[in-house]
């Protein structure tokens, strides 16, 4: 008996341990947030955990430019812990609207990917937010896209692309997604003679491009510059950035409807990745964590691991997030169609 | 091959105090994650970033494959023991080990899933090194059309899983893949059965799942029945060394299927885009498919316990490679080690095979030393975890069911999911009372969503042609085989019902 019981103490035990290591790390601090937001005259955010909120499973880009961000930035603010919760889903959509649900109290931020702009212009019913009244916090680089070929495709520049009366496959996340939609109307925008195929996720359409299954892929230059670096494809057009010995997109437009396109899909590249707070944040919070974010992309560390981990570093701060957001969301109903059709699944 | 590197990278490992160190630290750490239910190697990464962040990347590493190498090696303690899987790869030893303890073996059942999870994780290990000069066109020669005919054979071994009636176990596992299907669709985005719930639009938590599945119908019959788990008396037990002996021995006795399901576990969680859960399923459907007494399986059969244990621990080191040479990671915990790594500053992609080649090999040492010390390490509290299945029931029940609280909330952090443990737990329990088999259930929650994105790109990339692939048509003739097989073994004069699942 006296056994049995050693037993069921150590269970509990067990137990205990494994309740209070979730409490320490894996928890969303949001019993915390009465506490924090009525300490006015201190820090609100000393002994707290700054939950980022991230809108894909862990290990992409976006993943890991707000783990090493998010760990300078809680050490700034004078926070504890920076808890990365990776809520992927819906092409971002879900952890954006659980961002836009979470409470104002600055302790939980997130990113937002630039590529919702598309969905919000379209009045995409899932969506619960509004993305220009999110409380920008800044952007820590912009993202270029660029169209990436396998060495094995039948066409190997844009001119021939453009030419092929041959129908090229392209990989792309789900429908819907902003690389759905980027390559849908880079598709409309030159008329390529290409079939997308769709729910690629990660860095699956690089192993469907070695596969010999698809061609291709466009999508943000970064994360597929490792494929590229180790021979098995090459870039043919960039837009938003600039890619050395690749021509940009703008080189190839004729006529408006590819110009608006181009123009459009290259202010998303800038946007690139950027970070938020709710909706209501109050503003003296919004200016620490404004604050806290740029000191963090200019701390020389920070940008020394950066370039350990290839992630480039181009920051802008929230106002200009803000400004950019505005400016990408007024779009004429003309390109509003566009993008509306390109989502149309047959 | 050039040996020289390899053997770098052993002494990387055992010749560092540092590195061992990380190691010995990890295995107890990795097991304890994998004995609570609901935990799991997933979590248990989660929650260990911020302790490897800033280490010596191959230090913290060595700490993560470590831990997470040995997570199903705890795993099965608890769904032996108590019949409550900690995630769907474990429920696999549910089905035979719960007999066993049952009749008064957990000792031997225990110490059989000790030994094969060891032997699995070794030969598993050594297969991977074995195959890295080949790994390309192997990983490569798995298309969605692949991915999907697999899914599909999986999803025939409900009918072994199904006991006495095909009908049941066929309704089950086709609400198992219904239930798969609650999610925002993974092509379109839209809404599907999710009644507007946010929490729904990942999908069903699995882990819940599992533990509404098996831990509350087990409890409650537990405390309906009285008693203890198992139902011989003490003296017949074999709780005691004795038991873990026979179980360790029993490993060896069946070294055709330990062997068979090492290399078969580590093959399918190396073919990412399958998820390295179907791995234990499929084993243990080929451990009832290649036995000379089917009508054993789920009632108790060692070789029940042995297939899902290796191969539990063998896709572990299978699912790295992808992972580590094309960034695709192969099992849901992979995806979450992948986002640790590159943290760690190692870049998983295909330039790995160029210029990351020690780390690789140290990474798969690391992995299979951390399997031989689990073996040891385990086999000291064993004998002592098995008298835990002649603990009264009511001494049990409560601390069982808050671990399972605990587990169902953590998988996502959300309180709804402890209405689903509920509703779901409820009618599972009706399902055990009435004798319909619960494992075809998970074979269609693990297996749905693989099978419909796989179809999907399939379909987009070459219409129905893709059946026509020579990798599907080799599928098919597999399926076909398999299920004959199944058809011509059952129906010759020795049948007396076929698998029974006694939960």
């Amino acid at each position: 008996m006296l056994k049995k019981i050693t037993i069921l103490i150590l269970f509990s035990l067990l137990a205990g341990c494994s309740q209070s290591s979730n409490d320490s790390n894996a928890n969303q601090p949001s019993g915390s947030a009465e506490t924090a937001g009525s300490s006015s005259s201190g820090n609100i955010f000393a002994g707290e955990n700054l939950n980022y909120i991230v809108t894909t499973n862990a290990g992409g880009g976006y993943d890991a430019y707000a783990r090493l961000i998010g760990r300078y930035l809680v050490k700034k603010l004078g926070g504890d812990n920076v808890v990365i919760n990776n809520i992927p889903g819906g092409g971002h959509i879900v952890g954006t609207n659980t961002l836009w649900k979470s409470k104002a109290d600055g302790l939980t931020i997130g990113t937002v990917n630039a590529g919702l702009i598309y969905n919000q212009l379209i009045g995409v019913k899932t969506l619960q937010f509004d993305i220009s009244k999110f409380s920008w916090i800044g952007k820590a680089a912009g993202e270029p896209r660029s169209l990436v070929i396998s060495e094995d495709c039948q066409v190997q520049s844009m001119e021939e692309l453009l030419a092929s009366v041959e129908v090229i496959k392209l990989a792309s996340a789900g429908v819907g997604s902003a690389s759905y939609l980027d390559t849908k109307l880079l598709a409309e925008a030159f008329d390529l003679n290409v079939d997308i195929i769709p729910g690629f996720e990660g860095n699956e359409g690089e192993m469907s491009m070695m596969r010999g299954e698809v061609c291709g892929q466009f999508g943000t230059t970064s994360s597929v510059q490792p494929f590229v670096d180790s021979g098995y494809g090459h870039f043919i057009l960039t837009v938003g950035g600039e890619v050395e010995g690749v021509p940009n997109a703008m080189e190839f437009v004729s006529t408006d409807k590819a110009r608006r396109i181009v123009s459009l899909i290259g202010a998303l590249s800038e946007l690139g990745r950027v970070t938020a707070a709710p909706p209501g944040t109050d503003p003296e919070v919004m200016e620490r964590l404004r604050e806290a974010y740029t000191a963090t992309l200019n701390d020389p560390e920070f940008l020394a691991e950066a370039e350990k981990m290839k992630l480039p570093i181009d920051a802008a701060s929230g106002d200009t997030v803000d400004q950019l957001v505005m400016a990408a969301m007024n779009q004429p109903q003309e390109t509003i169609d566009i993008i509306a059709d390109s989502v149309r699944v047959e | 091959m050039d040996l020289g590197p390899i053997f770098q990278a052993l002494m990387n490992v055992i010749g560092s105090p540092y590195n061992m160190g990380m190691l010995l630290l990890a295995v107890p750490i990795g097991m304890f994650f994998g004995a609570i239910p609901g935990l799991g190697g997933k979590l248990g990464i989660v929650m260990m970033i911020p302790f490897v962040f800033g280490m010596d990347p191959i230090a913290g590493a060595i700490f993560l494959i470590s831990m997470h190498a040995v997570v199903h090696t705890g795993g099965s303690v608890p769904s032996i023991l108590f019949g409550v899987p900690g995630t769907g790869a474990d429920a696999a030893t549910v089905v035979d080990g719960l007999p066993m303890t049952r009749n008064g073996e957990a000792g031997r059942a225990m110490g059989a899933s000790l030994g094969a999870s060891g032997v699995g994780g070794v030969i598993g290990g050594l297969f991977l090194i074995c195959i890295l000069p080949v790994l390309r066109p192997v990983i490569l020669a798995f298309s969605p059309a692949e991915f999907f005919m697999l899914a599909i054979f999986g999803i025939t071994f409900i009918a072994m899983l199904s006991g006495n009636s095909l009908v049941k176990g066929l309704l089950v596992g086709f609400f198992g893949l219904m239930l798969s299907f609650v999610s925002l669709d993974p092509n379109t985005g839209a809404e599907r059965y999710t009644f507007g719930l946010l929490f729904l639009w990942d999908g069903m938590d699995i882990i819940t799942v599992i533990l509404a599945m098996f831990a509350i119908p087990e409890m409650i019959a537990l405390g309906v029945e009285g008693g203890s788990m198992s139902l011989a008396g003490k003296q017949k037990g074999t709780a005691g060394y004795k038991g873990v002996f026979t179980g360790l021995l029993d490993v060896f006795r069946h070294w055709g299927l330990t062997l068979r399901t090492s290399i078969m576990g580590a093959f399918i969680g190396m073919i990412p885009g399958l998820g390295g859960d179907a791995a234990t399923w499929i084993c243990y459907g080929h451990a009832i498919q290649s036995s000379k007494n089917p009508e054993k399986f789920g009632k108790g059969a060692v070789e029940g316990v042995i297939a899902p244990e290796t191969a539990n621990n063998s896709k572990e080191g299978g699912s790295l490679l992808p992972t580590l040479f094309f960034a695709v990671p192969g099992s849901s915990g992979m995806a979450i080690l992948l986002g640790a790594f590159v943290m760690l500053g190692i870049q998983p992609g295909p330039a790995m095979a160029l210029t990351g080649m020690d780390i690789v090999w140290t990474l798969i040492w690391a992995l299979m030393i951390a399997n031989i010390v689990a073996v040891f390490f385990f086999i000291a509290f064993v004998p002592m975890l098995g008298y835990l299945s002649y603990v009264r029931g009511s001494l049990l029940i409560p601390f069982v069911l808050a671990l399972t609280f605990l587990g169902a909330f953590l998988g996502h952090r959300s309180w709804e999911n402890l209405i689903v443990l509920f509703v779901l737990g409820g009618f599972a329990y009706f399902l055990k009372k009435y004798g319909w088999p619960r494992p075809p259930f998970v074979i269609g929650i693990i297996l749905g969503p693989i099978a419909e994105d796989s179809y999907h790109k399939a379909f987009q990339l070459w219409g129905y042609e893709f059946l026509l692939r020579p990798g599907a048509l080799i599928m098919i003739a597999l399926i076909i085989g398999s299920v004959g097989f199944y058809i011509w073994k059952s129906t010759r004069p020795k049948k007396e019902g076929v698998v029974e699942y006694v939960g």
